[in-house]
């Protein structure tokens, strides 16, 4: 018996490498191969204009390969252990976090709104699935400082809606039929967010981010903020270092799991890479799908980022935040800035991401 | 020329009544936007003062932008109205004052 023990755990030594899959603890372990990282860095760092914060002026960038650190830098004063805003991110985020609800039996894709948040009972047809494709029909307009005037995100997030943002959006008259139509918005996000905690009882959805989630994932330094209500504000108010939210990106290339949990089922992050061919295509603009961003492409167009393969999906937040999943090369990219023009793009990131791990490790 | 300059005015006018809600608004965006981003910036993502002064700077200028480090409130005032953001707690972050 002890000499059987001795041949298994010497069995095991041998075997565990082969099959083992790298997952970060507290720490994430570093790929020790060497890669010629100029090319990227000459993009994503180039010299920072801070007098007219003009270019490409990145905060972090992360890259992870099958659950290790290949490139890690950032730019100060972002730091490893900087919760940085992710501004949109967090819609993805969001939706990820529903799936863990979606795994606890708490709703159906296609159960209607108004049935885990009453104000929607205006809107009796739309569903849920419609506000994951950002597809309600509600009469809003995304935009953001150019067009301040007439912006509902702006009305949301600073005036009108500020106390009460689900609120808000649900007041907005009903355009179009729900579910026919692309159109990006941020309060069919925060619907989200407020039909989640319709979902859940009084005293969990406080708590509910980092116990279904967070704390799952090893993330310990999440910050997310609410309304004047209370419900988080699931649009654009997540706060993550690059190292955490290079977790959920490892979560959603390993479709759901974490290590043995199944902590999302494999068909609700199926359901996010899932195509909504509901939309116009623009050019160098991901395509949506089920509340994060895809470079499939839209029936008889190009994919949006011509340079990446077309599995690749991404969460995608305002001034360049970025976390892109590359399942079939197994790699996580986490990208933050604080680009106020738009002349940073996700294409030619990736392509000179990919360029350099095309070459042998130097 | 008398008579296109009153129908310009009353385009304008009709346009300004249909637009009564957002240029009401208008004008509380500057100081809403500088407290709330200037205190995540300050007591969420942990960025210094100056860096903060510049990250939530707009085209228009403000007339005061002044945080309470003690009490982590941020107080800013710009086109003649002010706003106030304060520090919720560590999951929190920051929220605007009603």
């Amino acid at each position: 018996m002890g000499k059987l023990k001795v041949v298994l755990g010497i069995l095991g030594l041998i075997a565990l490498p082969v099959s083992a899959e790298e997952w970060p603890d507290s720490q994430w372990q570093q790929d020790p191969t060497r890669y010629d990282w100029q090319a990227v860095d000459d993009y994503a760092f180039a010299l920072r204009n801070d007098v007219d914060r003009s270019g490409v002026r990145s905060d972090a960038l992360l890259i992870i390969r099958d659950g290790r650190v290949l490139y890690e830098r950032y730019a100060a004063p972002t730091g490893v252990d900087t919760p940085h805003l992710t501004w949109s991110i967090s819609k993805s985020v969001l939706a990820t976090l529903l799936g863990v609800a979606r795994g606890e039996g708490r709703f159906q894709l296609d159960d209607p709104a108004a049935r885990y948040y009453p104000a929607l009972r205006e809107h009796p047809q739309l569903r849920l699935v419609d506000l994951l494709h950002w597809a309600s029909g509600l009469a809003w307009q995304e935009d953001y400082e150019y067009a301040p005037l007439k912006s509902s995100v702006v009305a949301m997030l600073y005036t009108r809606g500020r106390n009460d943002m689900a609120a808000y959006t649900a007041g907005m008259a009903q355009a179009e039929l729900p579910g026919q139509h692309f159109a990006y918005s941020s309060g069919d996000s925060n619907l989200l967010a407020a039909a989640l905690r319709g979902m859940l009882g009084a005293d969990q959805y406080a708590d509910y981010p980092w116990q279904a989630l967070f704390t799952p994932l090893g993330i310990t330094h999440a910050v997310w903020e609410r309304d004047g209500v209370g419900t988080y504000v699931g649009s654009s108010y997540l706060y993550l270092s690059a190292r955490d939210l290079a977790r959920i990106g490892l979560l959603m290339q390993r479709d759901g799991r974490w290590r043995e949990q199944q902590l999302l089922p494999a068909d609700w992050v199926a359901f996010n890479r899932t195509l909504f061919t509901h939309a116009e295509p623009v050019p160098g603009d991901a395509n949506p799908g089920g509340h994060w961003w895809l470079n499939q492409p839209l029936p008889g167009n190009p994919p949006p980022w011509p340079d990446a393969p077309t599995d690749t999906f991404a969460a995608l937040g305002h001034w360049g935040q970025a976390l892109y999943v590359l399942p079939t090369q197994k790699l996580v990219i986490v990208r933050y800035g604080d680009d106020r023009d738009g002349s940073y793009s996700h294409n030619e990131l990736l392509k000179r991401v990919l360029a350099v791990l095309a070459k042998a490790g130097a | 020329m008398k008579r296109i300059l009153l129908v310009l005015l009353l385009v304008l006018l009709a346009w300004a009544w249909t637009e009564r809600q957002a240029l009401s608004d208008f004008p509380s965006i500057l100081s809403a936007y500088s407290a709330k981003e200037y205190c995540s910036c300050r007591f969420v993502m942990g960025f210094d003062e100056a860096y903060c002064r510049a990250y939530v700077k707009q085209y228009l200028p403000l007339g005061r932008l002044e945080e309470d480090s003690r009490a982590r409130s941020v107080l800013a005032e710009g086109l003649g109205r002010h706003s106030v953001a304060v520090w919720q707690g560590p999951r929190e972050g920051c929220r605007l004052l009603p």
